[in-house]
């Protein structure tokens, strides 16, 4: 006879041996081990206060024959604390993920069980197999009044929990961080870093839910940040970096009009163009005289409002315009 | 009465809402569709940001639970007098250009409707401030919308703007439910104007490149 039996970290377990009699001769013992009889009163085995480490199988035989009379495994454990919930909307407008752990373990299995009402009603949300403990939802309608509502049970053998999060089609948006971010020092320009990244694969819809950015960039020797937000477009020139000084940099990204700012990107570095001394090998020669070369070819550089896809409204185009003549200007001069 | 009540309301409705049709006619031949999407947008923007003042205020006004942040009261079947953003995903994605202007055209028109008619009940002079102030935007907004949609060559939504609710339906016949419409009034004009983003934004990219050029030369660029 042989089954499971979970107790309450300090409780105090009593354990009977079958069904032999109280004043039975039994032999009990803890993972094979022995237990000497001061446990014991009669047959039963009392542990008093038990911790984590008192967990394992206990068997309980007969005196003289040494029969398997009992078998049970214990498992010592805690009721569960109130879990922590997160919901989430990373591909917006397709739907929104919700995930959860408890804050202290258990040491026992537990389950889980998630549900989400809107309005009165009842909606699925799917299980993902990987990771655990989450689950995720798909939007049929769009542009909600009604507030989304997510109740997690958490249960196990001793006891359960719960905990609700009530929110806003519009307040749980966030998406994920720009990827494949990229920084490059510009050739010649010693104070410039030239950073581009992506969209985030997981937001679905970037020509209809477009992104902002927000860019973050400080020397390694220095604590302060300086911060550009942009508005449009995946890539961005640093114009004000110090010569020579390695960059951190880093970008995230908020849907352009709700929700929340991502966290930040993976970090990259960088360091500016520097010139290389003329003392050193022919190779560095050689390099040299390739990037002059080819620098003479570059257009000047310009505002970076104007390469993506203009803004249209008038203050940008405005600017676009004007940069725009400057160039045309400047190029005629040089025919 | 209710039916006087009701006559009363209906009638105001129609004194207060025959305004937006006709300015916009006037101001459409000065911007090009390109550039009045853009200001649509940014003005969509900016009452979203003037309704969260707007709305704290009077939700304290109205009191207890109104005023409670997790107040999450269900949607009571009564007639659907406000008009609501909510609307299908796929739906919402094949609306053409004119279905787009058009369902926020109406929707605003209605929703300026009533603020007005709200504007008219309200106790305190920052209330009524406040609301003045806030639907002389809204206003603004509609007419702009109407200029996008002329400058595009779409005829403006005509028909009411007025509650289409059957004749004989009371007004919120006690005052709790009266602020629940009140309550339910603002959650969809905030949800509209999140949603207006959206939809302006989709205008944006497909909104035609040559009369965007056409409308710039004119400005002597």
């Amino acid at each position: 006879d042989s089954h499971i039996q979970y107790e309450r970290v300090g409780a105090d377990v009593t354990m009977k041996c079958g069904s032999m009699d109280w004043d039975a001769a039994v032999t009990w013992t803890a993972n094979g081990t022995d237990i000497d009889e001061s446990h014991l009163n009669g047959s039963y085995l009392i542990l008093k206060n038990v911790d984590l480490s008192q967990s394992g199988q206990y068997s309980c035989y007969e005196g003289s024959s040494w029969h398997l009379k009992y078998q049970t495994y214990l498992r010592v454990g805690t009721p569960p604390k109130e879990p922590v919930l997160m919901c989430r909307s990373n591909n917006y407008p397709k739907g929104f993920y919700c995930s959860w752990h408890l804050p202290t373990p258990t040491y026992i299995p537990n389950s889980f069980n998630i549900s989400v009402i809107h309005g009165t009603k009842d909606m699925v949300c799917e299980k993902d197999a990987i990771p655990k403990n989450r689950c995720h939802i798909r939007y049929i309608q769009l542009f909600s009044t009604v507030k989304y509502k997510v109740t997690l049970t958490v249960t196990n053998a001793l006891g359960k929990n719960f905990t609700t999060l009530t929110f806003d089609e519009f307040a749980i948006v966030k998406p994920d961080p720009p990827e494949s971010v990229v920084a490059k020092p510009v050739p010649n320009n010693p104070r410039r870093l030239e950073v581009s990244w992506q969209n985030p694969s997981s937001w679905p819809d970037p020509e209809s839910f477009p992104l902002k950015f927000f860019l973050r960039y400080r020397p390694l020797i220095l604590d302060q940040w300086q911060h550009v937000e942009l508005s449009d477009g995946t890539s961005h020139t640093i114009t004000d970096a110090y010569a020579g000084k390695e960059y951190i940099i880093q970008v995230a990204a908020k849907d352009n009009d709700i929700g929340t700012w991502s966290d930040w990107s993976v970090a990259v570095h960088a360091t500016p163009w520097t010139e290389e001394p003329k003392h050193l090998t022919t190779e560095a020669q050689i390099t040299e005289t390739t990037s002059a070369s080819t620098s003479s070819f570059m257009a000047p550089p310009t505002t970076k409002i104007c390469d993506k896809g203009a803004v249209v409204g008038s203050g940008a185009v405005a600017v676009c315009w004007t940069a725009g003549l400057v160039v045309a200007a400047y190029s005629v001069l040089f025919i | 009465s209710t039916g006087d009540s009701w006559g009363i309301f209906t009638f105001l409705c129609a004194a207060l809402c025959n305004l937006p049709a006709l300015p916009a006619l006037n101001c459409s031949e000065e911007l090009g569709a390109g550039q009045s999407i853009q200001q649509t947008y940014d003005l969509t923007r900016y009452l979203e940001h003037q309704l969260r003042t707007l709305a704290g205020t009077y939700l304290n006004y109205l009191g207890p639970p109104f005023n409670e942040p997790d107040f999450n009261p269900p949607r009571l079947a009564r007639v659907e007098r406000v008009p609501s953003a909510t609307v299908d995903l796929d739906l919402w994605r094949g609306l053409t250009d004119n279905a787009r202007l058009a369902a926020n055209y109406r929707a605003y028109s209605r929703l300026l409707c009533y603020l007005r008619v709200l504007d008219g009940q309200v106790g305190t002079a920052e209330l009524r401030h406040r609301l003045a102030h806030f639907c002389a935007s809204l206003q603004g907004l509609v007419l702009s919308i109407g200029g996008v949609m002329s400058s595009l060559g779409y005829p403006l939504p005509t028909g009411p703007a007025g509650p289409p609710a059957p004749p004989g339906a009371p007004v919120a016949p006690n005052d709790f439910l009266k602020k629940m419409d009140d309550f339910w009034l603002l959650k969809e004009l905030q949800t509209w104007l999140w949603r207006s983003a959206k939809d302006f934004n989709r205008l944006k990219k497909k909104v035609p490149p040559a009369v965007v050029t056409l409308r710039l030369e004119a400005r002597g660029f």
